[in-house]
């Protein structure tokens, strides 16, 4: 294995890990973002919460997983992205900080102003870390002002550009619609009705906004249009948007699963786009590109990759084997009983 | 103030408010899968009635250290970016592993843990425990091969200015790291046993006649004792591994201001930085010397011989004693010292009572342990004071300085804003985690049945 392939191999796998917090995470923002519209009454609420309530924090690891792996792949692309969005960072960590408790903290006190208020949390975090990645993403693809010495000046100000905001609404209506029909799968009757319906609502969003968000790359992110793959490149976003028309005819059906496949192959969509889109940078820089990192300027040596490449061939089907468990022992349609939220 | 100060000061509050929840994580952890275990095997109702209690403040504990942990793992790329592209080839990896190995596994059975009490037999409900409490103590072996690495860096060399990795077991099983490693999760040990003797004697002293306290009680101090004791010798253990390897640290654990012969232990005083000399002094001869090499007449190293001694070793001639924080270090390490004898001897008392059957109608002593449930913590927070404070004026000990760390481009109001944040955020997060935590034990004194957290849905 030459050193360059373990530095491609590393990054296709932190997309792939990346693709992981926001396929099995993604649904758990999307519910709670659901959750102040969704259900009717304590029940309900109830319901809904426990969809996640058991995996929810399982979930979250995906995205301490991506931290990790690339601080020990690409240490420079952790130290530059990281410190240069700083307080939109500390923005992630303080709603993450409080969706966290949330779901723990409502349950414990039988009141109702008690509950509302951590509902509102449970909303909230949701809506803003569903908005957030894509505002971080489309960032990235349009590039970022590095330094001879890839450090970022910029303020908070500047991540908060129109093409920015249009990718945040893509990631936002993604979330969404991934946990409306992870919603579809768990719950039944009139919850379910009005998941399929909502997600429904929010497929058809995301199409509109991916299309927005394709139509003014060109202006933002020239950069795009001659990416890695080609015209192989230029077509895989049609994977959102046929993921996306999956699951609006397959929530007409009367299929609980198939609408999150669906989902699921939109959000993959998404990310390979991401992630071809940025390819051979990881972080292009707008100043001038011989600033970018790249796998090959910015990666850790050739054992700490081989090292974890080891280590994420054996970890990583343990974590699967673990969910597929737990997944398992909770059954697909929500049951509460006296030790769920 | 500068960025500096102010990274430092955000990078302290954030992981001290962090450690208030792990070892507890830890340590209750270590206990319930001793109770659900003696409850599988001799099928009493009473054991399973104390883990079920437990591990609803188990529950509590864990979302908060979730939450607050998150911030760690980007912190460094956030405010340590310098730190982070000079040392990421190494100490990223420990960081991912963690979460790859430990994390996902803590935090999955967590849920088949918390909510799977109707779902699995008892004992594969017991297996998730264990995987739970295990994959957090794994989890602290990975925080702690990180953690240790800075003290005792090994397993690389330097290219082109940086370190890269050169053998990945030596930068795992780094000097530092057995001696580290066993005393702090023997401290969380401690604290788990604590905190449950703690909370058992606070409903018997509402109750003696609580059965399923007793018991809780009766498992909590026979660990304990185990626990306290072995962790004075583990103690004096990473002591010494402290002057084998970080001369500066044991200079000022000890305010040590210079390299002496015979040295005394000095075991009270407010030693002056800018005088370089101790006040109030109160020392035992010839006691330093005998802890820290076995001979009570060896030379020791002072803060003047072990600048010297890194000058030549490491080739870094900048250092001046005003660098070193003397004061906090020897404080907060005395601290922890005499709270680890304290609570031996607390542990000692507790079981000579239970032998002589005065244990659960001795009120005094029930207070004494309900006082005592936190103190295991505040050692823990004052042990990893004296190890994070005393590392410096590095990062990396005699590789990397804290000034040569931090952020560039983050800015002195960016930091203002952050840190006000982090603790109002911290201060909300604790004030109701003891505010559950209280009302979960007024709930069970109120009656609500252990097994039981709500009505039954149908």
């Amino acid at each position: 294995m030459s050193f360059q392939f373990l530095q491609i191999l590393w990054f296709i796998l932190i997309a792939v890990i990346i693709l992981g917090w926001a396929t099995m995470d993604g649904f758990d923002y999307g519910v709670g973002s659901l959750l102040a519209f969704i259900a009717k009454d304590d029940r309900e609420k109830r319901i809904v919460i426990n969809s996640i309530g058991p995996v929810w924090d399982g979930n979250q690891v995906w995205l301490i997983l991506g931290g990790g792996a690339i601080f020990a792949a690409f240490p420079q692309v952790y130290a530059s992205v990281f410190s240069g969005f700083y307080l939109a960072m500390m923005l992630v960590v303080w709603l993450i900080i409080f969706r966290a408790v949330s779901f723990e903290f409502r349950s414990r006190v039988e009141d109702e102003s008690w509950k509302k208020r951590w509902e509102i949390v449970i909303t909230v975090t949701g809506l803003g870390i569903g908005l957030l990645l894509g505002v971080a993403l489309a960032n990235l693809l349009r590039g970022i002002p590095l330094n001879k010495e890839h450090v970022d000046f910029e303020s908070l100000f500047g991540l908060l550009n129109i093409f920015a905001i249009a990718g945040g609404l893509v990631s936002l209506s993604m979330f969404l619609m991934h946990g409306s029909a992870y919603l579809v799968m768990k719950t039944e009757g009139e919850l379910q009705k009005r998941a399929r319906n909502y997600g429904t609502k929010f497929a058809y969003a995301y199409i509109i906004f991916t299309i927005i968000f394709l139509l003014i790359s060109p202006i933002f992110a020239p950069r795009l249009l001659n990416n890695s793959l080609g015209i192989l490149g230029d077509i895989l976003p049609a994977i959102m948007l046929i993921g996306a028309i999956g699951v609006i005819l397959a929530m007409k059906s009367n299929s609980d699963t198939r609408p999150f496949m669906f989902s699921v192959l939109s959000i993959v969509g998404t990310i390979a786009s991401a992630a071809v889109g940025l390819f051979p940078d990881i972080v292009p820089s707008t100043i001038k590109s011989s600033y970018s990192l790249t796998p090959f300027n910015s990666s850790s040596n050739e054992l700490t990759l081989v090292v974890m490449l080891i280590a994420t061939l054996i970890g990583l089907p343990l974590v699967i084997l673990y969910s597929i468990y737990a997944y398992k022992k909770f059954g697909l349609k929500v049951k509460l009983d006296e030790d769920s939220y | 103030m500068d960025a500096l100060i102010l990274a430092r000061i955000q990078f302290g509050l954030t992981a001290f408010f962090h450690f208030l929840y792990p070892p507890l994580t830890i340590g209750l952890g270590a206990l319930l899968v001793i109770t659900e275990g003696i409850y599988v095997y001799s099928k009493n109702e009473d054991y399973l009635k104390i883990t079920r209690f437990f591990v609803k403040i188990f529950a509590i504990n864990f979302v908060v250290g979730v939450a607050t942990g998150i911030v760690l793992e980007f912190q460094f790329g956030t405010n340590w970016a310098q730190y982070s592209a000079f040392v990421g080839t190494i100490f990223g990896s420990p960081l991912a592993i963690e979460g790859l190995f430990a994390f996902f596994m803590e935090s999955i059975f967590v849920g088949v843990m918390l909510f799977g009490w109707n779902r699995l037999s008892p004992k594969a409900h017991w297996v998730s425990t264990i995987l739970t409490a295990f994959g957090s103590a794994l989890s602290g072996v990975w925080i702690i091969v990180a953690n240790s690495w800075m003290q005792t860096p090994a397993g690389y060399k330097i290219v082109n200015g940086k370190p890269i990795m050169t053998n990945f077991l030596h930068v795992v099983f780094n000097p530092y790291f057995p001696a580290e490693f066993t005393h702090t999760i023997m401290g969380a040990w401690e604290y788990g046993a604590f905190f449950m003797a703690g909370v058992a004697s606070w409903f018997l002293i509402k109750n003696n006649k609580d059965m399923v306290m007793r018991k809780a009680l009766k498992v909590a101090i026979i660990a304990g004792i185990f626990i306290s004791v072995v962790q004075i010798i583990l103690g004096d253990v990473s002591a010494k591994e402290v002057v084998k390897y970080q001369p500066t640290k044991l200079a000022m654990m000890e305010a040590q201001w210079h390299t002496q012969k015979d040295a005394p232990e000095v075991l009270f005083t407010i030693p002056d930085e800018a005088q370089q000399k101790n006040y109030f002094a109160v020392k035992v001869p010839y006691l330093l010397s005998m802890l820290a090499t076995g001979n009570p007449y060896s030379k020791v190293m002072g803060l003047d011989g072990a600048i010297k001694y890194i000058a030549h070793k490491d080739h870094i001639t900048n250092l001046k004693p005003s660098m070193f924080p003397v004061d906090a270090v020897y404080t907060t390490f005395h601290i922890m010292m005499y709270i680890g004898f304290y609570l031996a001897g607390i542990m000692l008392i507790a079981i000579i009572l239970y032998w002589k059957d005065r244990l659960y109608d001795n009120k005094f002593f029930l207070k004494v342990l309900w006082y005592s449930t936190f103190l295991p913590l505040l050692a823990l927070e004052m042990g990893w004071c004296t190890t994070e404070i005393g590392r410096q004026p590095f990062t990396v000990y005699g590789l990397l300085e804290t000034q040569n760390s931090v952020s560039k481009n983050v800015t002195v109001p960016d930091l203002i804003i952050s840190i006000t944040m982090f603790v109002t955020i911290y201060l909300i997060l604790l004030s109701f985690a003891l505010f559950l935590f209280k009302r979960e034990l007024k709930g069970r004194l109120e009656g609500k049945d252990e097994t039981n957290t709500k009505p039954k849905e149908a």
